[in-house]
C-alpha cells in the first residue's frame, strides 16, 4: 500500500513556512517551497468516471482497503465524499460475502 | 408495480461437485420462479478461497444469479436459501435503482459533453465571422 502524498500534508504548510520566513537564507525559501508542494488528490472514481461501485469487483475495491481489511478515511485516497460512501457500501458488501476480510488474521 | 432487479450471490460448500453447485443453483432458480419472478443471468465464479474462515470452510464455490421480479419475493427467496444445505452465505442486493442511475448520468454526460463540443464550434464559427466584418 502506499500512502504516498499524505504525510507532510498538515504537518507541512504553516510551521516550515514560518521557518522558512524566520531564516530568509535562499536555503530555507527553498525549503519552504517544497514543503508547500503537495499533490492535489482528485478522486479516483470521479476521474474515471465509475457511478456504481461493484462490491463484486474486488480488484477495483482492494486497491482501496489495505491489508488489515480496514476502511480508510477519505483523506488517504482523496474520494469525493459521495464515491467514499458508495465505496464504504461495497466493501461492507463485499466482506459479508468473505470477498474481503473483516480483520486481519 | 414494475419488476425489480436482484443480484443473489451465493457460497455453496467447496465439497459439493460441479453437478451438485449447477443442481443448487437450479433450485434457487426454482425459488425465484416460483415467486413469479425469473432470472435473466446466472454466472459461476468456481472456487474461491475465502477471505475469512465461514464456518470452517476456507474456499467456496461463488455462484451468481439477477433474478427479476417483485418485491417481495425477496424474503421468501431468502428463508428459502437459509434452510438450504450446501449454501454456507448469500448475499442479496437490489440494483435496479443503482444501474439506472448510472445511466442516467452516463447519458447526461455525454450529453454535456456535446453541448460543450458544439459550443466550442460556434465559438471558432464566431470569431471567424468578426474577423470578417470590417
Amino acid at each position: 500500500m502506499s500512502f504516498s502524498g499524505f504525510g507532510g500534508r498538515g504537518a507541512g504548510g504553516r510551521s516550515a513556512g514560518k521557518a522558512a520566513a524566520g531564516r530568509g537564507g535562499a536555503a530555507g525559501k527553498e525549503q519552504g517551497k517544497r514543503y508547500f508542494f503537495r499533490r492535489r488528490k482528485v478522486c479516483k472514481f470521479c476521474a474515471d468516471k465509475i457511478d456504481y461501485i461493484d462490491y463484486k469487483d474486488v480488484k477495483l475495491i482492494s486497491a482501496f482497503v489495505p491489508e488489515r481489511g480496514k476502511v480508510l478515511p477519505r483523506r488517504m485516497f482523496g474520494t469525493c465524499a459521495e464515491h467514499q460512501r458508495k465505496l464504504t457500501l461495497a466493501i461492507k458488501r463485499a466482506r459479508h460475502i468473505a470477498l474481503l476480510p473483516f480483520a486481519a488474521e | 408495480m414494475s419488476d425489480r432487479t436482484y443480484e443473489i450471490l451465493f457460497i455453496a460448500d467447496p465439497n459439493l461437485g460441479e453437478p451438485e453447485v449447477d443442481a443448487l443453483a437450479a433450485q434457487v432458480q426454482g425459488f425465484v420462479e416460483k415467486e413469479g419472478g425469473r432470472i435473466s443471468k446466472l454466472e459461476k465464479w468456481g472456487k474461491k478461497r475465502l477471505a475469512y474462515n465461514v464456518g470452517k470452510h476456507r474456499e467456496g464455490s461463488y455462484v451468481l444469479l439477477v433474478a427479476e421480479g417483485p418485491g417481495p419475493l425477496v424474503k421468501e427467496v431468502e428463508r428459502r436459501i437459509r434452510v438450504t444445505d450446501g449454501i454456507i452465505r448469500f448475499l442479496t442486493v437490489r440494483v435496479d435503482e443503482e444501474l439506472r442511475k448510472s445511466e442516467r448520468r452516463k447519458a447526461r454526460r455525454s450529453a454535456e459533453d456535446e453541448k460543450k463540443k458544439s459550443r466550442q464550434a460556434s465559438r471558432g464559427a464566431s470569431i471567424e465571422a468578426e474577423g470578417v466584418r470590417p
